[in-house]
């Protein structure tokens, strides 16, 4: 008999940080584990977070697999245990189990232009590949990233994002326009079509709110984009994060395992129940 | 007797007339003689209505959900609905009436009388002495004071008394006062003393350490399938207090609502949270239980919870002098009060 | 290995069963159901139709348990897992259609991920099951799921009743370690018993049963059949509640919950519970939106994660045909009528196409 799969190990909270304010608040949290007992992961996986007495929680873990010191996850406010995690303070321990599901198959993109399309709370799952590939920059050729908030407030990672600018094009957007700000207003997909990226050697990679991720793909098939070109993430209502509570289905797939990472070519196979 | 092509007529008319949207009413089901529930639209459905002793469901039950579908696209239908309604179903339309509910005009209630015969308790049936093998039945039908069950070998008369349900024995109300029409007469039927199951069970359980014993047993067996809860017509709180997990999510509920939302009862099926469960959907159903049986009938695994629900319907007409679902003109039960209402057991 | 026993000494067999815990069906509060034995006082007597709960619970109880938490804020909380002590406990008269069904919890508890706690209940289970001879009943469909009333699959031991004496099979080297614990209360069979028995299970095989048909298609033809308006329309009388998927053999979904006993210092226990996909809110997100909120799409859920998902990732129908949920069913919903239905309506077109 191996490990107990239901046993979180532990965690130490040590940074915490305010991204996004207000009703849908978004915090970033960056997690330490204790003692020796750890784990790695790769680009997309997520993990199980427990607030003891609450419940658990399945979020992608944000930060690069090459960053070893914590796992960092940006959490928004939604229900029981997330507004729990916005009730934690530095030091607090939680557990963490993992790392579950599939990851981004970053090693297969080497040499080409990465077009990376996000919305809300959707940077996170997708951020690793960010990182991973401005740190091993000389891999990927042309990085790009789009990425929008309903309003400037909205707008999480603002400092990582402006360090980016130096080693890709950062394209940012908000729903509603507010005094000052000078990049594009309107919805993420409009601002994917205003830029009309190449898809030659291109991969596309996208995750954010369902209907924006519905019309970015849309577009990124108009640009000449192939489906197996494109790669989101999708979630559902996740327990066990194991396959085995019956929850996470789209189809055949438990998403908790076969995803969250699919290609449009392999996830327009699934029924459409998501 | 009720002709059942009287029925299917009318039902028929009504929406080839189009005065109903939709007829909630039985059919034959696939499994055997057991009618079903259905919902038919066109009028050359109506030929699928049937009326037997297997008509045991409580269709109020189909007009909630009805009402609830409207009011998540925030409309009104224009037409009523139509319902067949036995005695008991009345008295669940007339507390959903009384609760306000739905409107009596979006209702349009066809009664049935049981008459002197009530419908069929199949556990009953399968421990009779007559041995009549249920796996084999094809239907039942009424025949005076009996039924007749019918197999591909032939007939089977029994008389109805000893293959009644225990609630319609000793039900008071078989005709359905509250209707837009009715078929069949009213007849009165004086089978069984009220609540004769719940006095039985007092006697067999005097003590109470004894009676206590028994319900601990029987709480420990509950799966919490909650289909006690599903098939009842009055349970239809979205957020029912005793689920912890059941919560109506809106697009506007706050991050705060939820984390906020109390924990009365786990959902596992520990015997103490199994006991809080059950006795509090007892008393919130208190005054508005019209004792249509089919929570115990519905239950696998037998727990009696007749017991709990009649007692307090006992309590309701023996302290208040109140039954539940007689009429639409008083108010319910635990919403209104009289000057005069007892209150010597108030200590 | 196959051998005799005389009915009247199952229950010396069962006495002899020591180091073993033993259950059997019992017809207690109007139900069928496993209860233990009390070797001394209780008389075996295996004339029961079917449980009403299928032996699943065993190795899948309703409540487990998996540890208790104790946390004072700041502090790391000390986690005491429960993982139940792994005993030797034999289940007696299970009919076949419940055979199958273990393997199929096994697939899914104890492949990918092995699943601690089940596999501590599951591994010393086992199953000595019960041939079916007298005609099945009405909601039986165990032939056309693969099944038959005399499958061996998940058991193992296979008794088939000869009258006055049982046949007894031993499947697997767990049933022969049992059988062997009879000693001399079993005989070798004669060429009658194997001829009797032969006669038993072939009239056994030939009982006629409702079906689902072609299913060689059903997967395909499920699929094919997503959008069909049959979903809803066939739903309509659901009242959600969870009798079908508790009382199925293969149905394994359940829910985690935190379940606290006091706050200061926060204690209590993570728990995990049967539940069903026919809940109203059990795929609901926290947004509120909810992929399966309509009675439809939790019937399509139920029938195809048996008759199509499951065969697409294990190449095996989810579904043994025991009947309990056609049987059970408040309201009449019939699995076999569901499928045979929209597995034969014409094709449609496949949405999500992009």
């Amino acid at each position: 008999m191996g490990d107990n799969i239901y046993l979180p190990k532990l965690a130490r909270v040590i940074h915490i940080k305010e991204e996004v304010p207000g009703e849908r608040a978004i915090k970033t949290f960056r997690l330490e584990f204790m003692g020796d007992d750890g784990f790695e992961h790769e680009c997309g996986q997520c993990a199980m977070l427990s607030i003891f007495g609450q419940g658990e929680s399945m979020i992608s873990i944000a930060s690069s697999p090459l960053v070893t010191d914590y796992k960092q996850f940006s959490i928004m406010r939604a229900g029981r245990v997330t507004s729990a995690f916005h009730s934690l303070a530095v030091g607090d321990v939680v557990g963490i189990r993992g790392p579950y599901g599939n990851s981004f198959p970053v090693d297969d993109w080497r040499g080409k232009n990465l077009v990376f399309i996000g919305g809300g709370c959707g940077l996170a799952p997708i951020w690793p590949v960010i990182q991973t590939a401005v740190t091993k920059r000389g891999d990927f050729k042309n990085i790009s990233v789009f990425y929008g908030g309903r309003s400037p407030r909205d707008i999480m990672y603002q400092v990582e994002l402006d360090k980016l600018r130096s080693t890709a094009e950062v394209h940012l957007s908000v729903d509603r326009v507010e005094e000052g700000w000078q990049e594009f207003c309107g919805f993420v997909p409009a601002n994917l079509m205003s830029k009309a990226p190449s898809p030659d050697n291109a991969i596309a990679i996208t995750c954010g709110p369902p209907v924006m991720i519905k019309f970015v793909i849309q577009n990124l098939r108009s640009l000449g984009f192939r489906d197996d070109q494109i790669y989101t993430t999708i979630e559902n209502k996740m327990k066990c994060a194991l396959g085995k509570c019956g929850r996470c289905n789209v189809g055949k797939d438990y998403v908790c395992v076969k995803g969250p990472v699919y290609s449009w070519a392999d996830l327009k196979e699934l029924p459409p129940e998501y | 007797m009720i002709n059942p092509q009287d029925l299917r007529t009318r039902a028929r008319d009504l929406l080839a007339k189009g005065e109903v949207r939709a007829v909630i009413g039985y059919r034959r089901g696939s499994r055997g003689m057991a009618a079903e529930p259905v919902v038919i639209t066109r009028p050359d459905d109506a030929n699928s209505l049937v009326w037997d002793p297997t008509c045991v469901h409580n269709l109020a039950l189909y007009l909630v959900e009805d009402c609830k579908q409207f009011a998540k696209v925030h409309q009104h239908p224009e037409k009523p609905i139509a319902i067949v309604a036995k005695g008991c179903d009345a008295r669940a339309i007339v507390v959903l009436l009384q609760e306000n509910y739905f409107k009596r005009e979006d209702v349009y209630i066809i009664g049935v009388s049981c008459e002197t015969v009530g419908v069929l308790d199949e556990r009953k049936l399968a421990h009779h002495p007559a041995g009549v093998d249920l796996e084999r039945l094809e239907s039942a039908a009424f025949a005076g004071d009996d039924f007749v069950f019918t197999t591909a070998s032939g007939e089977q008369r029994l008389s109805a008394r000893e293959v009644m349900a225990d609630r319609c024995l000793e039900c008071r109300n078989p005709f359905p006062k509250t209707n837009n029409v009715v078929f069949g007469e009213e007849k009165a039927r004086t089978l069984a003393a009220p609540f004769a199951a719940l006095v039985r069970f007092e006697k067999e359980t005097s003590t109470q350490p004894v009676r206590w014993s028994f319900w601990n047993h029987q709480f420990e067996r509950c799966i919490r399938c909650f289909a006690c809860r599903s098939v009842c017509p009055m349970c239809y709180c979205d957020e029912c207090v005793v689920d912890s997990i059941a919560f109506a999510v809106m697009p506007d509920t706050t991050a705060e609502e939820k984390a906020n939302r109390v924990r009365w009862i786990e959902r596992s099926a520990s015997r103490s949270d199994n006991i809080g469960y059950h006795m509090t959907r007892a008393l919130h159903l208190a005054g508005r239980c019209i004792d249509c049986g089919e929570c115990e009938r519905v239950c696998p695994v037998h727990i009696p919870l007749r017991l709990l629900n009649t007692k307090l319907e006992r309590d309701a007409r023996e302290k208040f002098g109140y039954e539940p679902g007689a009429s639409v003109e008083i108010a319910s039960f635990v919403s209104s009060f009289r000057d005069d209402d007892p209150n010597d057991f108030i200590r | 290995m196959e051998r005799i026993l005389d009915k009247g000494q199952l229950g010396d067999w069962i006495a002899a069963l020591d180091g073993w815990e033993v259950f059997a069906p019992v017809l207690q509060d109007d139900v069928w159901s496993y209860q233990p034995v009390r070797r001394a006082t209780d008389s075996v007597r295996l004339n029961h139709p079917n449980t009403t709960q299928p032996p699943k619970n065993f190795a899948f109880p309703q409540r487990e348990v998996f540890f208790t938490f104790e946390q004072i804020k700041g502090e790391a909380p000390r986690l005491t897992p429960l993982v139940p002590k792994s005993e030797q406990r034999v289940i007696f008269g299970v009919r076949p259609c419940d055979g199958r069904g273990l393997p199929r919890m096994d697939r899914v508890f104890t492949e990918q991920f092995e699943d601690t706690y089940y596999q501590a209940r599951r591994e010393q289970l086992a199953y000595v099951g019960l041939a079916c001879n007298q005609p099945p009943g009405r909601n039986c469909f165990c032939k056309s799921v693969g099944g038959s009333p005399v499958s061996r699959e998940g058991l193992d031991v296979l008794m088939t009743d000869l009258g006055d004496r049982y046949l007894l099979l031993a499947v697997t080297a767990t049933g022969e370690t049992l059988m062997r614990k009879a000693g001399s209360l079993l005989a070798e069979p004669t060429g009658v018993d194997r001829g009797e028995a032969g006669r038993v299970h072939l009239a056994a095989i030939t009982h006629p049963q409702r079906a689902v048909s072609n299913t060689t298609s059903v997967p395909a033809r499920l699929k094919a059949n997503f959008t069909s308006p049959l979903w809803e329309e066939l739903a309509k009388p659901c009242i959600s509640c969870g009798i079908c998927t508790f009382l199925c053999p293969t149905c394994h979904c359940f829910d985690i919950n935190d379940e606290t006993a006091g706050s200061v210092p926060l204690r209590g226990s993570r728990i995990r519970t049967w539940d069903t996909c026919q809940f109203p809110d059990f795929t609901m997100h926290s947004s509120g939106h909810n992929p399966r909120g309509s009675l439809g799409t939790r019937l399509r859920q139920r029938v195809c994660h048996k008759f199509q998902y499951f065969h697409e990732n294990f190449g095996m129908f989810q579904c043994t045909g025991c009947g309990r949920c056609v049987t059970g069913c408040p309201v009449g919903i019939d699995i076999i009528t569901v499928v045979n239905q929209v597995a034969s309506a014409a094709d449609l077109p496949l949405t999500g196409k992009g």
